[in-house]
């Protein structure tokens, strides 16, 4: 079981960033998310495996500075 | 605390205004030359069109100058003004101060928004917005006291050198007892030698105990600070609340301000934790998105980026509440306790580092090559102390080690210097030089633009490559963003009014990465829409980033997320409350349109804001070099390709990077029309009569400098 924006959701193996998006409604415009307290960016999404038990949040639109 | 050397030379008491919905509709002048100190009532159709901030800044300094004045002409005005919302204790954002002068780097209006607790006690001292011009004779110290009620001015003379002790002495000198009624305003050696001068604005941290500091850091207004002679502009009030403002519905102002407040405490967390690391998450972010300036902008992405961003400030940075304005709860003016610098004035003793914020970990540190929190905070440390804008600092250093690197710039010129990119020690000793105006530093002191006409007149170099590398517009030194592939904020740093600045607009993730904006059309909208909503919050006496930096969860499905529609209609709420003036999310891009047109106008005035003057060097529309190319051949091959139908297969790289160069020259060209035609300008980049008409700033003087432009 994982926590996605403090929803849980079940884990599976192999799961990724990009695969838990593309079931999340309302997911398009992530661009950045927090894995487990790390920062990873959609150009890594669909290669950044997501393991067992991690938390997940969503960031908002990416404003800069 | 030694004893300062202050003798008063003027002193003026005066009947303090009432504050009233914002506002006490007076402004306050003091020329050096004859230390005349003039208070004068501010109109109120004055009030109705440029609302205050840099709208009052703006409209003050149009009266003090004329067409043919220079940074370091007497009658530059400098001018500090907070806004109507400024001084709004817990609203987050809410204590802004906008300065303005005409700046040495571009010699139009450059305006910079800063943190700490100047502006509202300006403002609750009795004035709306502060006019100092004229120079003086003498080291002088301004004193406007709210408290007892007088203006004094000082000539100074002993005083601390750095900006950081010179603060602090005169912090404890005018109110030994409550500091906190104590904010000052200084600049420092290193605004007196470099064109990129910064002003400290501080505010005394009850905490820890000190005074802390932020920084008006862009264009140069301390180094007309600095010429001007002043040492410091001291404000001093008692406590605040949010009844100050004597808002006109103080119930309304209270829920709007909880509601805002809650919000970010809530949601900031979740969000970016900008409470924790400040704007240092966005290394991490830019990098992997090949945003992050490495190497003078060439490229946008290092493995080592992973040590100067969030990774390691979320540890160095000193707990405490770091809100530069009162109980404001995005609370990111970070800092680090108990530095020991390695270099300097300050090696081996313990200081407080304010800072770094994004822009000077990319701009001093990966534009460098350098990876290493450590000497970014030294850099961050002593451009602060000196008063040298850190923006500016590190994207005229990182021209300078690219020119380096390619033997434009060689160890002759730079008195043995290695500067190339990742000299650490070399870079802060360069800085060191700058501060004192010696060496090859008080070239590099004089920034990118006046660097390249002495490159080229004094050490041959090619004068077409700087160009296409020195990351300058208008004279301004870029921000810390990389645009290639941002078409929109091309014209973001490009169209901006006072330079390459992002606060106008940040467009690179709506563009690059959701494509938000495919057509001309598109983008023109949105660079239409973004700088007018920012530029208000410049007019209020706020901080922006409590606007998007921070969402709602529900953001991302509402229809235009990028403008989070919900805290625009706040602000609105927040203006209303405050000034009684009934407003809606509409209004408050109209009232920031008419003040706009103005800076453009005025840009005009000063010889500048036309077309020709929006021009950008081609390193941040495309790769310059093969090396360039070549290092995101995939992506640019593909471009050529799929995108621009070019058959390429046989085409060597520098056929393929002349081809591209042409393609995004001309799309630049294209999106510039598309802007002008959508902000109601000429193709040559200038307001028309019926748009300035329309805004209602159609004052005889306007008219007539557009008509010496051909317009009418």
């Amino acid at each position: 079981m994982i926590e996605v924006d403090e929803k849980k959701m079940q884990w599976s193996e192999k799961m990724t960033i990009a695969s838990i998006l593309e079931q999340m409604e309302g997911a398009r415009f992530c661009s950045v998310v927090r894995l487990n307290g790390r920062l990873v960016s959609s150009p890594k999404f669909s290669q950044t495996q997501v393991p067992d038990k991690s938390i997940l949040q969503l960031l908002p639109l990416v404003a800069g500075g | 605390m030694g004893q300062l050397n202050l003798k008063e030379t003027k002193s003026v008491s005066y009947e303090r205004a009432e504050v009233k919905k914002g506002y006490t509709d007076f402004s306050l002048r003091v020329n050096l030359t004859t230390t005349d100190i003039f208070i004068n009532p501010i109109e109120a159709a004055v009030k109705e069109k440029f609302i205050g901030g840099k709208g009052y800044d703006l409209w003050m300094m149009w009266n003090a100058v004329s067409g043919d004045t220079r940074w370091d002409s007497p009658e530059n005005a400098i001018c500090i003004s907070s806004g109507p919302l400024g001084g709004t204790p817990g609203y987050p954002g809410g204590g802004k101060s906008i300065v303005t002068a005409i700046s040495p780097a571009t010699g139009i209006p450059i305006d910079s928004n800063v943190g700490g607790y100047f502006g509202p006690y300006k403002k609750f001292a009795g004035f709306d917005v502060i006019q100092i011009d004229g120079k003086a004779e003498q080291d002088t110290v301004i004193l406007i006291d709210g408290i007892e009620n007088k203006i004094k001015v000082f000539s100074a003379s002993d005083l601390p050198k750095d900006s950081y002790e010179m603060s602090a002495a005169l912090t404890h000198h005018f109110d030994e007892d409550k500091p906190v009624n104590v904010s000052v305003v200084t600049a420092g050696p290193g605004a007196e030698k470099t064109y990129f001068g910064c002003l400290n604005f501080s505010w005394w941290d009850s905490g820890r105990k000190m005074v802390r500091y932020k920084q008006a850091g862009r264009g140069g207004i301390g180094t007309v600070f600095a010429d001007k002679r002043v040492k410091a502009i001291v404000a001093r009030f008692g406590s605040v609340s949010m009844k100050t403002n004597h808002p006109a519905d103080l119930e309304a102002l209270k829920k709007v301000t909880k509601a805002h407040a809650k919000e970010i405490a809530t949601l900031d967390p979740k969000q970016n934790r900008m409470s924790v690391v400040g704007t240092t998450h966005l290394v991490p972010i830019m990098n992997d998105h090949d945003c992050l300036p490495v190497h003078n902008f060439k490229f946008g992405s290092h493995p080592e980026s992973h040590v100067i961003g969030e990774e390691v400030f979320q540890y160095i940075f000193d707990k405490g509440f770091d809100g530069c304005w009162k109980g404001c709860t995005v609370a990111c003016a970070h800092g680090v306790k108990d530095f020991s610098p390695f270099t300097g004035p300050y090696r081996g003793t313990k200081v407080f580092v304010d800072g770094p914020e994004y822009e000077t970990v990319a701009g001093c540190g990966s534009s460098l090559g350098i990876f290493d929190a450590q000497t970014i905070l030294e850099i961050n440390f002593y451009c602060d102390a000196y008063g040298m804008d850190t923006i500016s600092v590190g994207t005229s250093i990182a021209f300078v080690m690219e020119c380096f690197e390619n033997n434009l710039v060689t160890l002759e010129h730079t008195g043995g210097m290695d500067l190339s990119f990742g000299s650490r020690y070399n870079t802060l000793e360069l800085i060191h030089q700058m501060a004192r105006g010696e060496g090859f530093g008080a070239i590099v002191g004089k920034g990118i633009r006046r660097m390249k006409t002495i490159f080229a007149r004094d050490f041959g170099a090619d004068p077409a490559f700087m160009q296409d590398i020195g990351m300058e517009s208008k004279g301004l030194e870029f921000s810390e963003y990389i645009t290639k592939e941002s078409l929109a904020q091309q014209g973001g740093y490009g169209l901006a009014l006072k330079g390459p600045q992002h606060d106008e607009a940040w467009l690179i993730f709506l563009d690059m990465v959701h494509n938000f904006m495919p057509t001309f059309e598109d983008k023109a909208e949105a660079l239409h829409w973004f700088p007018m909503f920012r530029t208000w919050f410049g007019l209020c006496g706020l901080c922006k980033l409590p606007w998007n930096d921070i969402v709602p969860e529900d953001n991302k499905d509402t229809d235009e997320p990028a403008k989070v529609a919900k805290h625009v209609g706040w602000y609105a709420d927040f203006f209303s409350a405050v000034t009684g003036r009934k407003v809606g999310p509409d209004d408050l891009i109209t009232m920031s349109e008419a003040v706009y047109n103005f800076q453009r106008v005025f840009n005009l005035k000063m010889g500048y804001g036309t077309r020709e003057h929006d021009t950008i060097p081609y390193r941040s529309m495309g790769p310059v070099t093969a090396e360039e190319y070549r290092s995101r051949a995939d992506r640019y091959d593909t471009q050529l390709t799929e995108k621009y139908n070019l058959d390429i297969a046989d085409m060597d790289t520098d056929a393929k990077v002349a081809a591209l160069r042409k393609i995004r020259e001309e799309q630049y060209e294209l999106l510039k029309d598309a802007v002008y035609l959508r902000r109601g300008w000429t193709p040559d980049g200038i307001p028309t009569v019926e748009t300035i008409k329309r805004l209602g700033i159609d004052y005889p003087e306007v008219l007539e400098v557009l008509k010496k432009n051909g317009v009418e």
